[in-house]
């Protein structure tokens, strides 16, 4: 009889250009030849995720994230948001309310993961949204691979919901910003959770970056509640792998990437040891 | 006094009116709380409770706490903040707030939570960090007053050193603090927040997104509470037929109604308790 190999997942929460880190992790996965068989992603950290699960090198992993997340995808603002909320009657202001054009972000995405569906990835994958109409908790896993991460990047006001399978989908991190339950409930043993807190911006200058603003500690918020929640009941092994940052990183800091993948390589390292361990024993 | 039995009052606007059908089935049955814990509009209703006011004079004080002239003027403020005319930094709000403090002030007064016939416990959030801040000493006028700093609608409210605003965004039903004091059994007052279908405006969608936020932070807090701990925690959750807004103060007798009926399905269960811990 042979022995049940451990099976092992990662989960890359919320937190836009931090979630590079993950690529550091991965970074030393590799090396180790320590293989994944899950990874779910969520928010920023699922574009992350899903070059990961796609098979790509690191390096092209780096490059293809980087035309995935920059300033270019907010490039296009969307004239009619104002508009309809000074005059909501007019101008119809409606659940597809957004402050961006998402051309310019779908085209990007597009440019990476053309017409690929989950079923061409090489890890099994998930990628996390939030049901814009009850806040219940998506994990997506059929269907292309574009429209499951235009929903878990619809940040709350700054894009749109995303019609999606029936239902209009919105940000993953409304509900779930490090998503450990999924691996949990597919039966994995061991869960490499990479988590981040929100940044929150440093000024705030307008009702929108308010708004913003608040979201961003209810994130913060419902990421420990959920993971205090997880991480008390579940009796798989879950390994918080959280990278620190000696600067502060905001939405589209890309620039900061290779320090990013740095310090995600050293979390890591960090942790290696006892991976090691729980892998062997 | 002891603080066997608590009781905790989540957020939920005027829903919150439902703890006074509790704290009648309570007087009912000779059952005395040792301890109150509110937040957001609940911490209100944990005011009153606490400082012995009969719940029929805490209706009738409340009743008239947030009619339509509290939120004047929000519509060409959020028109003249969103366009730029006027300038909104973590300070602003849409609503001047001080309607709304007079009101709160005709209710509550010079108070400190010294006057209180039992410790209360009021929950905000720290604006900077989001941390969970509990206030216990001091006038509950400015401990309720930051505790339902509703974002963008009302301003932060300071005290001390601490910039602080609606406990909702952190920590919606506190039963930590309840947990935190020693007691066993802690009735929970708890609502979700409405959501909606259908957006036609943008106050509309900021606050179906907080409601979608504090939902989910409600539901994660409790399943972590109620695993972790080994106190008794009893949910109460009122449920109304038809829908009720966050300010709809006319309902308040109705809610009341149904916070009465709710609370008494477990009062044989709270009283097994008590009797069972004695």
């Amino acid at each position: 009889m042979s022995i049940k190999k451990k099976k092992i997942a990662l989960v890359v929460g919320a937190g836009s250009v931090k979630c590079a880190a993950a690529l550091g992790l991965w970074k030393v996965l590799e090396k180790e030849n320590i293989h994944l068989d899950m990874i779910v992603g969520c928010s920023g950290g699922s574009l992350y995720a899903t070059a990961m699960a796609m098979g790509f090198s690191l390096q092209e992993c780096i490059d293809k994230t980087k035309k995935l997340w920059n300033r270019s995808i907010t490039q296009q603002r969307n004239w009619r948001a104002l508009a309809s909320i000074l005059l909501p009657g007019v101008f119809k202001f409606n659940n597809h309310f957004s402050m961006m054009s998402d051309v310019p972000m779908l085209r990007s995405f597009k440019s990476v993961f053309g017409d690929k569906t989950f079923a061409d990835t090489k890890t099994p994958l998930y990628i996390m949204a939030t049901d814009f109409e009850t806040g219940e908790s998506i994990a997506q896993c059929e269907g292309p691979l574009v429209d499951a991460l235009r929903a878990s990047v619809a940040i709350p006001y700054i894009w749109s919901a995303w019609p999606h399978s029936g239902r209009l989908l919105i940000d993953g991190a409304a509900s779930n910003p490090l998503p450990v339950d999924v691996p949990i409930r597919e039966g994995v043993d061991i869960i490499l959770a990479m988590g981040f807190q929100s940044p929150l911006p440093s000024r705030i200058k307008s009702v929108s970056r308010y708004a913003f603003y608040i979201n961003s500690l209810m994130t913060n918020n419902l990421l420990n509640a959920n993971f205090a929640f997880h991480n008390a009941v579940h009796h798989a092994e879950i390994i918080s792998i959280v990278p620190e940052f000696d600067r502060p990183i905001r939405l589209f800091d890309t620039h900061q990437i290779p320090y990013v993948i740095e310090q995600g390589e050293k979390a890591m390292l960090e942790q290696l040891p006892y991976i090691k361990r729980l892998l062997e024993s | 006094m002891n603080n066997r039995l608590s009781i905790v009052i989540g957020s939920g606007g005027v829903l919150c009116a439902a703890a006074l059908g509790l704290s009648k089935v309570l007087r009912r049955e000779g059952l005395t709380p040792g301890l109150a814990v509110g937040c957001s509009g609940g911490s209100i209703y944990a005011a009153t409770i606490a400082l012995g006011m009969d719940p029929d004079e805490a209706q009738r004080l409340t009743l008239n706490l947030f009619t339509g002239d509290v939120f004047e003027g929000y519509s060409s403020n959020l028109k003249s903040a969103l366009s730029g005319e006027t300038r909104f930094t973590e300070t602003s709000s849409l609503i001047d707030d001080s309607v709304m403090y007079e009101r709160l002030k005709s209710v509550f007064a010079e108070r400190t939570f010294e006057d209180t016939i039992f410790p209360l416990h009021i929950v905000a959030t720290d604006f900077y960090t989001g941390e969970r801040v509990v206030i216990s000493s001091g006038k509950i006028l400015d401990a309720i007053r930051a505790s339902i700093a509703i974002p963008l609608i009302f301003s932060p409210w300071k005290i001390g050193d601490q910039m602080l605003v609606d406990g909702a965004v952190c920590d919606p039903l506190p039963i930590d603090v309840a947990i935190q004091q020693g007691s066993d059994v802690i009735a929970a007052v708890g609502f979700e927040m409405p959501t909606r279908k259908r957006m036609n405006s943008y106050t509309a969608m900021t606050t179906h997104f907080n409601s979608i936020y504090m939902n989910n932070i409600l539901k994660s807090t409790f399943a972590f509470y109620n695993a972790v701990h080994h106190a008794e925690i009893i949910p109460i959750l009122p449920s109304f037929e038809k829908p009720v807004g966050t300010f709809d103060t006319q309902q308040i007798p109705y809610i009341i109604e149904q916070g009465e009926k709710a609370a008494e399905e477990h009062i044989p269960y709270i009283k097994q308790l008590l009797l069972a811990t004695k």
